[in-house]
């Protein structure tokens, strides 16, 4: 039983990872999860720092309102300083983490709370923490959450699919449609920042990147149709919770690190079928500026 | 020389857009026609895209403000349509052509609106007038750069719209998709449209344009073709710039001699 809990929560992280890592991956955004998981430190050592408690509500409100902040410091550097994405992720989250750090040691004395347990999180232990209704036992408490967590992630994309695509593609185009691309990146941010949020403490910030970058990218190679691609980040995400878990079995391991390297795997794989499906070619596709072979028109 | 007309198209007013304390466009005030082809051109960094861009709200200009057809952008969106820089988005995007063309379509519709069957007629019809419904399955990924120029123009005219700002639309297209382009203008034009057309090539612009106006950060000129390519608009526009004053001097001097066939 406690393996069939251990599984479906990855399963759960994994999923709405995939869905809302295909879309960083095609804004070339696909670290905002680590800046993000990261981000997040200062906001939890607050948090318990003022409630002595490591799981509550607090500590995940703490959490949230970090990712909010790193959030709006990376759209504020890319957009208004005009700096690139990649460093303003870079100097937001770090700058962040290490206010955490800082944090930590500052209070070290009697805070029970290391920066550890924020990155590697400990997804064996999930089981333990179990919710009760009256007197049954229900399932574990992370179960739950990120069941909520992917029930909102699944409906947001849902509804707001076309969006999301539309401003993914082509930023400029949507704003001269009258689309806020501000709106809809603040939006999936929103999901990414929950997601990340409610994912750490079970399966770990590293755990988390990898669900959120590996099978987006491996379903990148795989296909030239953006829905396949998402169910395939899923299948993808699915397949590495399930063969991650015995493989930690197996090899008596730890199991975030066992999933995180079977979605490597994948990743490799997937880049050995697409080099055969396309050995004659030095790039995915042949860049636009070259001759394309085409039929005549 | 700037020219204002009655009753006009699009209309600016001391537009200016600073980027990083260094002013991209400068005090831009004219006022445009309706129902021509309008050339935008200028030296590198001139500001014309950043024009485009401020007309359609992409860029919000720190002075200044602009009107379509007397109203607010945000009152005539319907009307408007905007055809970016072919280079500004990921041609790897895990999509095809006709994904792409659709986009024009649904960007329109609330966002609980699916595309119904009258839709997708108009996709269809689109990517026919620019020659690409054999290719509305294929991946963007695999067009050449004259196939992404025709995508974004078809994808344009799903909006149909009454004016259409399109940034470069002819740069990095062969010749013959550049005439077909240039076709499907006059052939837009007659039918009423308005077009405003950012350009490089000085060569051609006397071929396209019935209006042109010549921007350098402020604006040098707007006005009647004829009026406007004069050698020293033109010497005004590009200052400086050797090899282009060459070049101006060697097109007009064509001008004044026309070539047999012309």
């Amino acid at each position: 039983m406690n393996d069939l809990w251990i599984i479906s929560t990855a399963i759960l992280v994994a999923t709405s990872s995939a869905i809302l890592g295909s879309f960083l991956i095609m804004r070339k955004m696909a670290m905002i999860g680590d800046a993000i998981s990261h981000a997040v430190l200062p906001g939890i050592v607050i948090a318990y720092f003022v409630t002595q408690n490591r799981t509550g509500f607090p500590v995940l409100m703490g959490a949230a309102a970090s990712g909010l902040i790193v959030t709006s410091f990376i759209q504020f550097f890319n957009r208004r300083v005009r700096l690139q994405m990649d460093a303003s992720i870079g100097i937001s989250y770090t700058f962040l983490f290490a206010l955490g750090i800082i944090l930590i040691s500052y209070f070290g004395s009697n805070v029970d709370l290391d920066q550890e347990c924020v990155l590697y999180g400990e997804i064996a232990y999930v089981p333990l923490d179990q919710l009760m209704i009256g007197d049954t036992l229900i399932g574990p408490r992370q179960f739950w959450i990120l069941l909520i967590n992917l029930v909102l992630v699944v409906s947001a994309v849902f509804i707001a699919y076309r969006r999301l695509v539309l401003t993914s593609f082509d930023e400029g185009f949507a704003t001269s449609a009258g689309i806020s691309v501000v709106f809809w990146q603040y939006y999936l941010m929103g999901g990414v920042s929950l997601t990340t949020v409610v994912s750490f403490e079970s399966v770990g910030a590293i755990l988390v990147i990898a669900f959120l970058v590996g099978p987006a990218a491996t379903a990148y190679l795989l296909t030239d149709q953006f829905k396949r691609m998402i169910f395939l980040a899923i299948g993808t995400g699915i397949s590495a919770s399930i063969l991650g878990y015995y493989l930690a079995v197996v090899t008596n391991a730890s199991i975030a690190g066992a999933i995180a390297t079977v979605i490597g795997i994948q990743f490799m794989l997937a880049f050995a079928v697409y080099r055969n499906k396309h050995k004659w070619r030095d790039s995915k596709h042949a860049p636009y500026d070259s001759p394309v072979k085409v039929e005549p028109e | 020389m700037i020219t204002e007309v009655k009753d006009p198209s699009i209309e600016t007013h001391n537009l200016t857009v600073v980027y990083n304390k260094k002013p991209a466009i400068w005090n831009i005030d004219f006022t445009l026609p309706k129902g021509q082809i309008i050339g935008i051109m200028g030296p590198n960094g001139s500001g014309k895209s950043t024009l485009l861009k401020s007309i359609m709200g992409i860029v919000d200009p720190n002075i200044g403000y602009v009107r379509i057809f007397d109203e607010t952008l945000d009152e005539v969106r319907d009307r408007v349509s905007y055809v970016p820089q072919r280079q500004s988005v990921d041609w790897d995007f895990p999509a095809s052509v006709y994904d792409v063309v659709a986009m024009g379509r649904y960007a329109r519709k609330g966002m609980f609106k699916r595309l119904n069957k009258a839709d997708h007629e108009v996709i269809l019809e689109c990517l026919d007038k620019v020659n690409l419904l054999p290719y509305q399955n294929r991946q963007i990924s695999q067009l050449s750069g004259g196939q992404q120029q025709r995508v974004f123009l078809a994808r344009a005219l799903t909006q149909e719209a009454d004016v259409y700002l399109m940034d470069e639309p002819l740069v990095g297209v062969d010749a013959s998709t550049e005439q077909s382009i240039i076709t499907l203008l006059k052939q837009m034009k007659s039918e009423g449209k308005t077009i405003l057309v950012v350009h490089h090539d000085l060569h051609t612009a006397s071929d396209y344009f019935d209006w042109l106006v010549l921007l350098n950060t402020r604006l040098v000129a707007s006005g009647p073709f004829s009026e406007v390519f004069a050698e020293d608009i033109l010497k005004d526009t590009y200052g400086g710039q050797l090899t282009t004053l060459s070049k101006i001097a060697s097109l007009l001097k064509e001008k004044s001699f026309p070539m047999r066939h012309k």
